[in-house]
């Protein structure tokens, strides 16, 4: 996986990248008119730096990948979703007043685990 | 301890803080930007600005890029990414600007942190938003997941009033929800929002004087509690998603015990001067108090302090001084 930096997911390979992977994921689901979502970009490339290795952080671009969106249920962008051996375990909706520790803490919840 | 020692610490990379940056950067001071997110804060949302003047109309983020561009142009330096979680006026009278892992610091700071939507603070609205299950601040993020369905939406301010003619354009019926019979919003928009209800078989439905007491549903929003304030009557109104639009807090929690606040947590400032409770300290934008929360009044603050902040420089003392004393336009 390239170091420290966000990934792209697609809907093809949405399993293994996010499913299938030894870590716990932050899949990011956003779109580029959405102001919030771009706004978080900054924030989510700091953590997929910092945790690099522990854990990683998907994107998904919902106007290009609808399946996987369409399969969540996605109402909300940027929805971020946190997952643990293939399960969702936690979620933030939204750009939270403390985005980025809310974040961290949902990751290092995970992390604990193992 | 940081070595280096900034002018100037702008907190914010909103139209405050890009405002204060261009000016403190034309004047040759280094300038310093923290930006919890990226530039532009609430003004991203939008992509109709209409009263911004010289600019019949411009959206938020290409505005934002413009202001960035010409900011860094003269020299600003803008941190993405740097959430400053603590502030402290050193023995010098310097002021240390702590993020989570750096510290930072300057001979002054200009607040510009923003504000962020309220909630409406009703049964529902954390469980349903949490989820991701119906509950929405942003319509220009969230009115194309709603195509082909029922919505409401809550408020009466310009916001408001934009997002509702916006999630018009998806859902198959918005009802806007108002607590008074008047709108604050600009009678543009009213006019504008008027007349998309009163079209012939129109999608859009205004209830005035109505108050939501709860959002309901199960795992998903599936209707929303009404209140009729003059008559009492409630209702249960079904609807598929519900957008909230009642106004803007300031983003200041990290300034408890900095800088002094009102209860509702604005900046409390002198508000010719801009000057807060700490010398060196000033507060620019939605975050002050008394702030018109419009992008121009931002703009307007940050340009002010990053003035006035020249006069603190030259004199210090300037900082007790009271505004009765310097009437006179431009100060020195």
């Amino acid at each position: 996986m390239a170091a420290g930096k966000t990934i792209d997911v697609t809907d093809a390979d949405f399993a293994t990248e996010v499913l299938e992977s030894d870590v716990p994921v932050v899949v990011d689901f956003w779109a580029p008119w959405c102001g919030p979502c771009r706004m978080a970009g900054p924030v989510l490339e700091k953590v997929a730096d910092e945790y690099d290795g522990r854990a990683k952080v998907c994107k998904v671009n919902i106007d290009d990948e609808r399946q996987v969106a369409t399969q969540y249920g996605i109402m909300s962008i940027p929805t971020l979703f946190v997952f643990d051996d293939g399960q969702l375990v936690d979620q933030i909706t939204g750009i939270t007043p403390n985005f980025e520790a809310d974040l961290k803490k949902k990751l290092d919840a995970a992390l604990a685990t193992k | 301890m940081a070595e280096t020692i900034h002018d100037v610490i702008i907190i914010g990379a909103g139209p405050a803080g890009l405002g204060a940056g261009l000016y403190t950067a034309r004047d040759r001071l280094d300038t310093l930007i923290l930006e919890k997110f990226m530039p532009g804060g609430q003004i991203n949302n939008t992509d109709r600005i209409e009263n911004y003047p010289g600019f019949e109309k411009i959206d938020g983020p290409g505005l934002i890029e413009n202001m960035h561009k010409q900011v860094e142009s003269f020299g600003a330096r803008i941190q993405s990414g740097a959430d400053v979680d603590r502030l402290e006026r050193l023995d010098n009278g310097h002021l240390a600007v702590h993020t989570g892992k750096d510290t930072y610091v300057a001979r002054a700071v200009i607040l510009a942190p923003g504000s962020s939507y309220r909630k409406l603070g009703v049964p529902g609205e954390d469980e349903f938003r949490n989820a991701g299950a119906g509950v929405s601040y942003c319509g220009t993020c969230d009115a194309p997941f709603f195509r082909e369905k029922a919505v409401v939406s809550v408020g009466g301010g310009n916001t408001a009033l934009e997002e509702t003619l916006h999630l018009a354009k998806y859902a198959s019926k918005v009802t806007l929800i108002h607590r008074r019979d008047e709108f604050r919003a600009e009678k543009v928009l009213v006019e504008e929002l008027l007349a998309k209800a009163n079209e012939p078989n129109s999608n859009l439905v205004i209830r005035y004087d109505t108050v939501a007491t709860a959002i309901e549903g199960k795992g998903k929003v599936q209707s929303v509690k009404l209140r009729n304030v003059k008559t009492n009557e409630g209702e249960s109104y079904p609807c598929d998603g519900v957008f909230i639009f009642v106004g803007m807090v300031p983003n200041t929690d990290f300034l408890k015990g900095f800088v002094e606040l009102t209860d509702v947590g604005f900046i409390k400032c002198d508000c010719a001067y801009l000057r807060t409770s700490v010398p060196g300290v000033f507060a620019a934008g939605d975050c002050r108090i008394g702030a018109a929360m419009q992008l121009v009044t931002a703009v307007a603050d940050g340009v002010n302090a990053a003035m006035q902040l020249k006069q603190y420089f030259r004199d210090p003392a300037w900082w007790n001084m009271p505004v009765s004393d310097m009437l006179s336009p431009g100060g020195w």
